[in-house]
């Protein structure tokens, strides 16, 4: 239902009453003169004429680096205590729909099977307002992975920007609830949302075909591999922009009798991911740490989670140093037979 | 909440000096009614921690038909078994588990089976063994190849000699040319073509190997040559992991997690697999 609206000058108002609850209100503030996701406890904070954070948002559903679990090594015995996760109310307001469709890639790999429960805590307890996209840059890529600058997927009250505010509609039963919660901030009057930012298809790439071309094994040793990835320097940065990346690395942290047991994120970029104690490397050069990520992407997850594993963010493009950009690889990888 | 990350604590109750830096463990899980209700299949794995230094992966090397806890058998390569290594008689680790799937004995009732295994691939493999062993009656003839870099590498010494005595199993030994020493009485050379110098049947039969990568990749060639088709050649794939249950994203083959839907494959299912290896 688009009957609602919030006027901008009652943005202060919604994070009071937000924060007055309990929870933290996450939304794109400046951070190292960027614009990051963070918590902020004012309107003043909330910067609004952004493209997209240069962070996502699933490091408040899945921190960069958790404690999961607290030991002490004692001389007969091991004390070994597992973390309760109190999990915090948290709104994230301002996020794309593009990266909001990218939590069902995530919530698949964290549940299928075993729950990791650190994640779907979180995720239960996580309201997401997305602010549909009036305005782009030419890394966006939405339109062309099958989603849209107001996509719904992932998004539980949907705001579009109108003349002094946003026009508001709930989405799910979550942004109802939510919405119910903070109604006096809200008024009841319809607006028209100004036009929205599409970005163009990018001409002669289907990602059903991409799949469809990666299934063939013969070209999982196709030339063009090495000679795309030639220039990455395996940094990981795309990996930790990524809305959709979920891989970690496990370690334990603290002197020899006491410490932690932490989750922390991994990338597949890097060159110690896959490597046995053997010192055997399944993935011993780039370009094969490159295949698997774009693979992953564009055929493991649709393929094993029925997810969309890119959502056409655009983040990889724009922190890469190299500037290897992943719709020239969906391009190269659409022409091939 | 349900940590799916935290490990059972367990007593290391012996340790035997299997080869240089090579360790088995017997451990007892602490929790007594954990103790008795703990079941697995052979050739599933498990996490075991050295509290401080990490976790790593190994195959549970016992077969379940031996009660008592579990073994586990590692070498000393690197930060987290290098701690475990560490340890003494009557100390704590952590185990998760058991994850995985498991050699189906079951579906092999009648058949022979051959088990060609390489250096610190016997481990899996040797749970297996003593589970087909253990049932001795249910199968019909055994034959281990067997083979390590050097003499002092092969694993299990006492076990293989045992092995050697009865008179219901083929055990043939082997080691890399140069690693013999002025006794050894088994045969020299690769352990592939040692398997194809034996020639076991493959009528009605099954074979099991784990080893090196490479070894693997020509013993499931060796076997092709003598007749085994490819559904009847069983592996387990042990990549890298760190969750053990389908999260981290690093021991995928192409699109199969092995934490999951393996560790334990036929040469059938391995050759539709993209290479990723």
């Amino acid at each position: 239902m688009t009957d609602l609206f919030l006027k901008t000058e009652d943005l202060g108002r919604l994070i009071a009453s937000v924060r007055d609850g309990g929870a933290r209100f996450i939304a794109p503030s400046t951070d190292a003169r960027q614009t990051a996701f963070k918590e902020v406890s004012g309107a003043d904070e909330v910067v609004s004429d952004y493209i997209l954070a240069t962070n996502s948002y699933k490091e408040f559903l899945f921190p960069q680096t958790e404690v999961i679990s607290t030991h002490k090594v004692m001389k007969d015995s091991v004390e070994l205590k597992g973390v309760e996760l109190e999990a915090q109310g948290t709104v994230i307001f301002g996020a794309r729909p593009c990266e909001a469709a990218s939590l069902a890639a995530l919530g698949a790999v964290f549940t299928w099977d075993f729950v990791d429960e650190f994640y779907t805590k979180r995720e239960a307890d996580t309201v997401v307002i997305a602010v549909a996209c009036t305005r782009g840059d030419d890394a966006c890529f939405c339109t062309t992975v099958g989603l849209s600058p107001d996509a719904t997927a992932g998004v539980d009250v949907m705001f579009k920007e109108a003349d002094g505010g946003w026009a508001v509609a709930r989405l799910t039963d979550k942004g109802s609830t939510f919405v119910e919660k903070h109604k006096d901030v809200f008024e009841k009057t319809a607006c028209a949302p100004k036009p929205l930012f599409y970005p163009e298809k990018i001409k002669g790439v289907d990602v059903e075909k991409i799949k469809e071309r990666l299934s063939n094994k013969g070209h999982y040793e196709d030339p063009v591999w090495p000679e795309l990835a030639r220039k990455c320097i395996g940094c990981g940065a795309c990996t930790f922009t990524c809305p959709t990346c979920h891989c970690f690395d496990i370690i334990d942290e603290g002197t020899a009798y006491e410490g932690e047991r932490r989750k922390n994120w991994d990338a597949c970029q890097f060159d110690h991911f896959t490597l046995h104690a053997s010192g055997h490397n399944p993935r011993d050069t780039q370009y094969k740490r490159w295949r698997n990520r774009f693979m992953c992407k564009f055929k493991f997850y649709p393929d094993k989670f029925s997810s969309k594993g890119c959502v056409g963010c655009g983040r990889c493009i724009r922190v890469c140093p190299v500037r290897l950009d992943i719709t020239e690889v969906m391009e190269e990888m659409s022409k091939l037979p | 909440m349900n940590n799916i990350y935290l490990p059972h604590l367990m007593t290391i109750e012996d340790i035997y000096e299997e080869a240089p830096d090579v360790r088995t463990f017997s451990l007892a899980f602490k929790d007594r009614a954990l103790a008795d209700s703990f079941a697995f299949k052979t050739g599933q794995f498990g996490l075991y921690s050295a509290f401080g230094l990490g976790e790593s992966t190994f195959c549970i090397a016992s077969p379940p038909t031996r009660k008592h806890g579990i073994q586990c058998t590692f070498r000393k390569s690197g930060r987290v078994t290098g701690g475990l290594a560490g340890l003494s008689i009557g100390d704590t680790m952590g185990f998760r588990g058991p994850y995985g799937n498991w050699f189906p004995l079951d579906e092999w009732k009648g058949k022979d089976i051959v088990f060609i295994a390489g250096g610190i691939g016997l481990p899996p493999v040797r749970s297996v063994i003593w589970n087909v062993l253990d049932r001795r009656d249910e199968f019909g003839k055994i034959t281990i190849v067997y083979g390590a870099k050097t003499v002092a590498d092969l694993v299990y010494k006492s076990e293989l000699a045992l092995w050697d005595e009865r008179g219901d199993v083929t055990l043939v030994q082997t080691v890399d040319p140069g690693g013999e020493s002025p006794d050894w009485k088994g045969k020299i050379g690769f352990v592939p073509t040692v398997l194809e110098e034996a020639a076991p049947s493959p009528v009605n039969a099954v074979a099991v190997t784990c080893g090196p990568p490479i070894m693997i990749k020509f013993v499931i060639k060796a076997l092709g040559k003598l007749g085994f088709a490819d559904e009847a050649i069983y592996t387990t794939l042990e990549n890298k992991m760190k969750c053990g249950v389908g999260k981290c994203g690093r021991c995928n083959v192409g699109d199969v997690y092995i934490c999951k839907e393996g560790p334990v494959y036929t040469a059938a299912e391995i050759k539709k697999m993209y290479d990723d290896f």
